[in-house]
């Protein structure tokens, strides 16, 4: 097998407990789904989550006791389903500590660890309490003298990112809305790719301007086929509003998350075999 | 799907849905920049109408990132892939907040869970933010755009006491407030208040007053709100086949 590939159980395996992860996507589209569910049953615990948006990514942590912290500017299943089930029973009974952001300062904090600097000006947060409760400080510029908050830099441990193609060393091209995933894998330490379609390098030399990872940020790659299921992924399929549903129904509860899990392991594992037929 | 979500909801959830969505719509201006975020379903397909009625050159930007997009259809989420078809360029969220940075974000639409006399709103916490009876969301992008966006303009599709307090529980953002749409009223800030601009056709005052936990002052004088026309009507429709206008009220 070539490069950084391995099977999903193995790049979970690399995630400890506590990390700092960011999710990719955005609330059902292109999320990390398969990866999660993997993190679940490998029973990883105290995990802090960034993200912008999260809904059953974040979600599914939570039921599993998975979540210490989320730093995140949104968590919900939309105007579709409404709020998070497990994820506000967690916060509500105090497993869950909740670092609260707007999406631009969650934003910051990543433009921050990028930029290689501790902390990142920004605009905003007037009159808002969630400055005082996450404590955003509050500096004057030097030249003008105006008062600014400025956000810590979030410098996840993996940026967890569930792309459309990548080639076995982690070249990555996303179709469609990329959201805060480019961003993600430049402050991470290390991302770890879950790809739809695996395919040779060439696919990247044609047109490298839409490599959106280059391969020397990358730590791993996965080859997960429907890997961001139930959401949605441009162009391959649509969010499963049907399988959200189910979700919410019956696997929201921590003691019927396992039968979840079970029922979609044979999908979540079914990379593993189609890479060493096509890559290797 | 949605469609399917939305079957057997009641000629009178419909009316109110078309309504909001047609009220949201006449706050758009004709060449605006405007926005939707995450949960937005009414305003998106305020927008997205708003191009076949009284603002056809407006520009409109979401998360996906698709500017202009000509969604085939509809989605549930607001972040969907549907929010790229036939985009014309490509303009990120934090590109997003860049622009209204700036000052040239013309109209963002919001929600809330709370929306206060002062037009606060609370998309954080009931109760206690340490220990909080329910957790909400949190405000995505609203503390960062209501205070920077030329223009915002809220709605909340239920209008209790408990959704219009005096004061919001936690202020998740504040700012630039113009309107704020119900299933019963408009509201517009002045003064730094929220006031009722008009008073949907068939609401008697007194319900609203008993609906709403903020002095409302005089409504005497207040207007009913143009209904729906003909040409708003068949342009929604068209712009949101599947319904997904319905979804909060279901």
């Amino acid at each position: 097998m070539a490069g950084k590939i391995m099977s999903l159980t193995e790049a979970a395996a690399l995630v400890q407990d506590g990390d700092l992860l960011a999710l990719g996507g955005n609330a059902l589209t292109r999320i990390p789904a398969a990866f999660v569910r993997e993190l679940a049953r490998q029973r990883r615990e105290n995990l802090r989550l960034v993200k912008t948006a999260g809904a059953y990514d974040v979600d599914l942590l939570c039921a599993a006791g998975a979540v210490a912290q989320t730093q995140t500017g949104y968590v919900g299943f939309e105007n579709l389903f409404g709020l998070a089930p497990s994820y506000r029973r967690s916060v509500e009974e105090g497993r869950v500590q909740v670092v609260e952001h707007a999406c631009s300062t969650v934003i910051a904090g990543l433009r921050a660890s990028a930029h290689g600097l501790p902390s990142q000006p920004v605009a905003g947060l007037d009159g808002s309490d969630v400055a005082a409760h996450t404590g955003f400080r509050q500096i004057k510029d030097p030249y003008t003298g105006e008062s600014v908050y400025m956000v810590s830099k979030i410098r996840p441990r993996f940026a967890i990112l569930h792309v459309t193609y990548a080639d076995a060393e982690g070249n990555a091209r996303i179709e469609g809305g990329a959201f805060e995933d480019v961003l993600m894998s430049r402050a991470a330490e290390s991302v770890i790719l879950t790809a739809e379609r695996i395919e040779e390098t060439a696919f990247f030399v044609e047109k490298p301007d839409r490599t959106a990872v280059p391969a020397f940020m990358v730590g791993a790659v996965v080859h997960a086929p429907g890997g961001a299921r139930p959401g949605g992924c441009h162009p391959l399929y649509d969010i499963d509003e049907d399988a959200v549903k189910a979700y919410l129904d019956s696997a929201s509860r921590a003691e019927s998350l396992r039968a979840h899990l079970d029922s979609w392991e044979e999908r979540d594992y079914a990379g593993c075999a189609a890479v060493s037929g096509d890559v290797a | 799907m949605s469609v399917a979500l939305c079957e057997g909801v009641s000629g009178e959830v419909r009316a109110a849905a078309d309504r909001m969505a047609i009220f949201l719509s006449r706050f758009i201006r004709d060449g605006e920049l405007v926005f939707h975020g995450v949960a937005s379903a009414l305003p998106m397909a305020a927008i997205v109408m708003a191009r076949n009625t009284h603002a056809p050159n407006l520009t409109y930007l979401n998360v996906p990132g698709g500017v202009d997009p000509k969604p085939s259809y509809l989605p549930g989420s607001t972040v969907a892939r549907q929010l790229m078809e036939g985009a014309l360029s490509y303009f990120t969220l934090t590109e997003i907040f860049d622009l209204s940075a700036r000052g040239k974000l013309g109209l963002a639409f919001l929600g809330g869970a709370q929306i206060d006399a002062r037009g606060e709103v609370n998309l954080s916490f009931i109760g206690d933010p340490a220990a909080p009876k329910v957790r909400l969301p949190g405000g995505a992008g609203s503390a960062h755009i209501l205070p920077t966006a030329r223009r915002t303009v809220l709605w909340r599709t239920i209008h209790d006491a408990k959704s219009f307090p005096e004061c919001c529980d936690f202020v998740t953002a504040s700012g630039n407030v113009v309107a704020v749409v119900t299933p019963l009223c408009i509201f517009e800030k002045a003064e730094g208040r929220l006031r009722v601009k008009s008073i949907h056709q068939g609401v008697a005052p007194d319900d609203l007053r008993a609906a709403t936990g903020f002095d409302l002052g005089d409504l005497e004088s207040a207007p009913v709100t143009p209904e729906p026309t003909d040409v708003e009507r068949t342009a929604l429709e068209a712009a949101d086949t599947e319904g997904v206008r319905l979804l909060e009220f279901i």
